[in-house]
């Protein structure tokens, strides 16, 4: 056996037992999760009481993000959660119905509906139709029924309304309704004598409302009349609100100037009540209808209209008999926004408004305050947009309130009698794109160092004598924080309590900022060294609602300390990165449309260049423009390179080259080695008899996917990003397009997963049907101690690549071998280490288990032998024998028992020390945690006990001033004794 | 009146005029005892001394000359057991093999050191021209076990001899062109 000065080798034979563990002690001590819902949305928010026998309820909602969750409103903790928008097709937002009395939720998003236990999230039962859902509605029981409560879904399918009743039990279809004309299915709303289906008929622009009575035993059409809207309805968003109160279901609609509300008693054919919008200091802007669900609630509704300085309610009763809409009494006109929510206990309703100083309830009957409590709030959040509220009467005429309220400023607060109770930052779901940042070091240290570079010697060792006494001045409080410092270091910090919120570098490299931009238009920085807090926040811009900001780019500039991020419609916006103070907004439309963004060089300095719609820059003044290739990807899927020609004071960019797959086929991916880091430890690879082996460092490199539905094939191209020229490429046949594929390239190595089957039309015993994971090595050449074409060549081209004009590229020498792995991974990306002597771990996200693993880059070695033992050598070199499947092991998951949901993209940043790498995962949720794939072997694990260590010292010290003076006496008498 | 002053203690007399050191035994050795004392030695030689006549100067060069190539010759007869212990050892790095290394490597160089000091006792105006090869044959022998140990450390992979060995001060190789990607 021959010794492997190598660390290398070391690193490999020797840790890598150790590295394939997420430790019991540092789970939830290193890692960090913001479990999210995304913000609630009005209709799908309530109270409900999952045991009816027990006081205690839980709020439940089903988000923008197609989370269905349910919290506890007195901590403010997640009960339990599902990711609904996981499911195909979800991609708008869904219905949340709970079935009063039951412990069972029903909701319905995209083509599904699904019955959840609302006490554990559990599936009760789920049915898919074809089609889309438009709305869920509960059935009304006849009185003293007690069958399980049935609901009715809406569906548009092919353009027409198709109404199914489905039993509540097992979700089974009672019956169907369908409707054969193609209006728009709007709603449905329910009383106990019938059903009825609210649509769009006419054309678009100018619908009229069409009102479809249904039996609801049979689901026959029994009645269907037209309301004459007079152009007052575009869209299906004009119509305000349909069903409510089960006893007397309305629907209602506003005329275009807001001036009048419209409404109609559902099942009173052509009787259209006009009820005046009385104005609040200007005109108004929002009307929003709250009526009680329940069938035993009084008929009344209330009206909330916006200004844009006020807000005023009216409330209206029906009357039962006669169907005729009176106003009762209005809510004062009150300024600035607030929200108004509607809770119903037995008969009675309530309506419960909060503003900025107050919250009131009221009952719908009369206009007494029935509580009243100022409003204290920890910080200003922003104005209230909408809540749900319970109300709870203590005694005869005393209640208790609590609301959960969405503010502006995108948190979701529980304010119980006026005090806040809990808050949940759920602006922060939805993230869309993310940066590391570090700290900036003090700004005068830096400035201080550069006089001191410039001047000449005497003068600067002056200066920094200077420097060095006024750095004196903040010696006592050094020495005062210094046995903090020391207490820190070695008491366990639960002793010592939680970090100051201040932001400071610290010695490990562990304290960096996370800059998130939502895509809501909101920008989060988190401090990823104290459990991912949020530092600051700020909205970028206002995103109408039903609109997502398209981040294109984000740009993080250490030095200056500021962070710039532009978005699809050419707006961008340049925030400090520490305080998310704006330092310039440019608003969208300004600037044409931006699909992409890439950080150039150019000689005014780095910025990040905008690429334009089909990969087109634009021209752009000189000195702006960059000397480097650009690689741009077109509408088409053509991925193009680009260079900038100069063409007087402008530069015009010019296509140097264009790589199109063959006919068939579609480009769905292209990726390119990490541009922001990617350190290359050794550019060789030792083998076993001490040779190397040596990689393919080719910085210009991009993986294109490009898959053929038709063929059922994936192929993988390697370009070159200079000349476009291919330097490899793989297919794999009997591909499921589908399935989600994911592919990383870093160093000299590119990984890809996909789903594929057992080809049928080659006899390949290799071929294996499941989700696949494959590794490729590039090397220089298959001969150890050879570097190839370009030999010991210092430089390379790749227009040029040798003295002989024309000469062919050198490729690389590629070994591959693929893996089986359990389920599907939906993003990969490596971690990022300070020198890249660590191994890597390559980062899988699973969507469908919600995790995370970290597969250390030692177990995915296409150089391991297949089919029999390692010889010595190759032991040696790390290898071991390869096994087809990689299972998912427990200790591999870096989210442990946590649950990530929604992860849209993992980003890794380096830490000080080499073996430790910052991930930070973010989409629906956020989480973040450290990893050592090479185990952490330059810092002290949490097992060393210092405190013991520094004990055992002193105890060794007063040992020894204790015993020396007796053994000296001892000695003493020793000698006169033994004589 | 005064007494006189009292005996001085023990330890004072004994202080100024240590005791003198035992004799071994009276007791006279047993019969057929020959006893170690240098003495006897001495005796011995001296008497047979008595017998034999001195040898000539001629005499003495050649025994010098004789006992000179001994010396010389002295590592190469280590060199098989050597040899055989470090065939033995095995080429992983333990506290045997190492220390065998070192000494594989001090003992020449301590000998290559000290090579007049280990032929002066032989140095006369008789040997000193045939010294010369002895010397040289010495300093040969002693290289040869320098190069068993450089075969040792050969074997324990310790010699920068392989393409490994100078991979760190290899770099890669440096892109002339550069491409920025925007996806």
């Amino acid at each position: 056996m021959r010794l492997h000065i190598n660390h290398f080798c070391l690193t490999l034979a020797s840790i890598v037992p150790s590295t394939l563990a997420v430790y019991s002690d540092e789970a939830y001590s290193v890692d960090y999760h913001h479990e999210l819902l995304g913000l609630p949305l009005p209709h799908t928010t309530f109270f409900h009481r999952p045991r009816k026998e027990e006081k205690a309820s839980l709020l439940y909602t089903l988000s923008d993000l197609g989370v269905l969750g349910a919290v506890n409103p007195g901590l403010g903790k997640i009960v339990w959660r599902q990711f609904l928008a996981g499911y195909e097709g979800a991609s708008e937002s869904g219905f949340l119905r709970p079935i009063e009395g039951e412990n069972i939720l029903v909701s319905a998003i995209g083509s599904r509906v699904d019955a959840w236990d609302a006490l554990n999230g559990r599936t009760a039962w789920g049915t898919a139709f074809k089609g889309t859902v438009r709305d869920l509605e509960v059935m009304e029981n006849a009185a003293g029924s007690t069958d399980a409560t049935d609901v009715l879904a809406l569906f548009q399918e092919d353009g027409k309304a198709d109404l199914r009743r489905l039993k509540g039990t097992n979700g089974d279809v009672v019956w169907e309704f369908k409707d054969g004309s193609s209006d728009i299915p709007l709603q449905v709303s329910t009383n106990v004598q019938s059903v009825f289906v609210v649509s769009l008929h006419g054309t678009v622009g100018s619908y009229n409302l069409k009102v479809t009575t249904l039996d609801p035993v049979t689901g026959k059409r029994t009645n269907e009349y037209t309301l004459n809207t007079k152009a007052d309805v575009h869209a299906p968003e004009d119509v305000l609100l349909v069903g409510a109160n089960s006893a007397a279901s309305i629907i209602a609609w506003t005329d275009k100037t807001l001036k009048t509300l419209k409404v109609n008693v559902l099942g009173k054919s052509g009787d259209i009540q006009s009820l005046a919008l009385k104005e609040a200091d200007g005109a108004i802007t929002n009307v929003s209808l709250h009526a009680p669900h329940l069938v035993q609630s009084q008929p009344h509704f209330l009206v909330h209209s916006h200004s844009a300085v006020a807000n005023r309610a009216d409330v209206f009763h029906i009357d039962l008999t006669s169907g005729s809409i009176k106003k009762a009494y209005d809510l004062p006109k009150l300024p600035g926004q607030g929200s108004i929510s509607v809770s119903s206990v037995d008969a009675n309703v309530y309506f419960t408004r909060l503003t900025q100083d107050e919250a009131i309830v009221v009952s719908s009957a009369s206009h007494g305050i029935l509580g009243r409590w100022p409003l204290k709030l920890k910080e200003y959040r922003g104005s209230f947009v909408h809540g749900a509220t319970e109300v709870v009467q203590r005694t005869a005429d005393t209640y208790a309130i609590r609301s959960a309220v969405v503010t502006t400023d995108q948190d979701w607060v529980l304010v119980r009698n006026g005090v806040e109770a809990w808050v949940r930052t759920e602006g922060l779901s939805g993230a869309v794109a993310a940066a590391w940042a570090e700290l900036p070091e003090s700004e005068s240290l830096i400035q201080n160092l550069e006089v001191e570079a410039e001047s000449n010697p005497v003068s600067s060792y002056i200066h920094r004598v200077n420097r060095h006494v006024n750095d004196l001045q903040s010696l006592p409080d050094y020495l005062q924080r210094l046995p903090q410092r020391f207490l820190s270091s070695i008491l366990p910090p639960a002793i010592i309590g939680p970090k100051a919120g201040v932001l400071v570098r610290d010695s490990f490299g562990f304290n960096k900022l996370v800059i998130v931009a939502t895509q809501r238009g909101r920008i989060y920085g988190l401090d990823a060294g104290n459990d991912g807090t949020v530092v600051w926040s700020t909205r970028a811009f206002s995103q109408p609602a039903g609109k997502l900001w398209d981040v294109t780019g984000m740009w993080v500039e250490n030095l200056k300390g500021t962070t710039t991020i532009r978005g699809g419609e050419g707006e961008y916006i340049i925030v400090n990165t520490t305080s998310g103070e704006k330092i310039e907004t440019v608003p969208p439309g300004s600037w044409p449309v931006v699909t992409g963004t890439a950080l150039v060089d150019s000689p005014s300095g780095k910025w990040l260049l905008p690429i334009g719609a089909n990969g087109d820059p634009g021209e752009i003044p000189q000195e702006w423009a960059p000397k480097d290739t650009i690689v741009v990807q077109c509408d088409d899927g053509e991925v193009r390179g680009l260079k900038f020609e100069v063409t007087g004071a402008k530069s015009a960019p010019i296509v140097t080259w264009r790589f199109n797959p063959p006919e068939g086929q579609k480009i769905v991916d292209v990726i390119s080695r990490p541009t922001n880091y990617d350190p290359v430890a050794s550019i060789g690879r030792v083998l076993g008899d001490r040779t190397v082996l040596y990689k393919y460092l080719n910085t210009n490199i991009a993986l294109v996917t490009a898959t053929s539905a038709h063929d059922s094939t994936a192929t993988f191209y390697l370009i070159d990003t200079i000349s476009g020229g291919v330097l490899h490429s793989a297919t794999h046949a009997g591909v499921d397009t589908t399935q989600p594929i994911a592919s990383v390239i870093t160093e000299n190595w590119f990984i890809y997963s996909l789903w594929a089957d057992i080809s049928s039309d080659t006899n390949n015993s290799g071929d294996s049907k499941g989700y696949q994971l494959v590794i490729s090595e590039m090397y220089e050449s298959n001969i150890p101690n050879d570097r190839g074409p370009q030999g010991a060549e210092a430089n390379s081209s790749s227009l040029e690549p040798s003295d002989i004009p024309n000469a062919d590229p050198a490729l690389p020498h590629v070994i591959s071998e693929s893996f089986l792995i359990p389920e599907a991974i939906s993003h990969m990306s490596v971690t990022q280490t300070r020198q890249g002597i660590s191994i890597r771990q390559v980062l899988c996200t699973l969507a469908s288990s919600g995790a995370i693993v970290g597969i250390p880059k030692s177990i995915l070695d296409p150089r391991r032998p297949v089919g029999r033992d390692p010889t010595t050598a190759e032991m040696e070199e790390g290898l071991f024998r390869y096994t087809p499947v990689i299972d998912f092991d427990p200790k591999i998951i870096l989210t442990h028992k946590r649950e990530v949901i929604g992860i849209k993209d993992v980003i890794a940043a380096p830490a000080v020390l080499e073996s430790t790498s910052l991930v930070f995962a973010y989409g629906v949720d956020i989480f973040g945690t450290r990893v050592a794939p090479s185990a952490a072997f330059d810092i002290l694990g949490k097992g060393f006990n210092k405190l013991s260590l520094v004990a055992t010292v002193l105890a060794l010290w007063v040992g020894v001033v204790v015993l020396a003076p007796m053994v000296r006496r001892k000695q003493i008498n020793g000698r006169w004794m033994s004589a | 009146m005064a007494s006189p002053p009292p005996p001085p203690p023990r330890w004072v007399v004994e202080l100024n005029s240590p005791p003198v050191a035992r004799t071994k035994s009276t007791i006279p050795d047993p019969p057929g005892y020959t006893g170690a004392s240098s003495g006897n030695k001495k005796q011995i030689a001296s008497s047979k001394g008595e017998v034999r006549k001195a040898p000539t100067t001629e005499e003495m060069d050649t025994l010098k000359l004789k006992k000179a190539w001994e010396v010389a010759l002295a590592p190469v007869k280590q060199l098989p057991m050597t040899a055989i212990m470090m065939y033995m050892s095995g080429n992983s790095l333990q506290i045997f093999s190492i220390m065998m290394v070192v000494m594989a490597f001090k003992n020449p160089f301590m000998g290559l050191m000290a090579t007049n000091q280990a032929f002066e006792k032989f140095e006369s105006e008789g040997t000193r021209g045939n010294l010369l090869a002895v010397k040289g044959v010495y300093v040969a022998m002693q290289l040869l076990a320098l190069a068993l140990g450089v075969w040792k450390v050969n074997g324990m992979g310790l010699l920068p001899t392989t393409r490994s060995d100078w991979l760190a001060w290899e770099v890669a190789r440096d892109p002339m062109e550069t491409a920025i990607p925007a996806f």
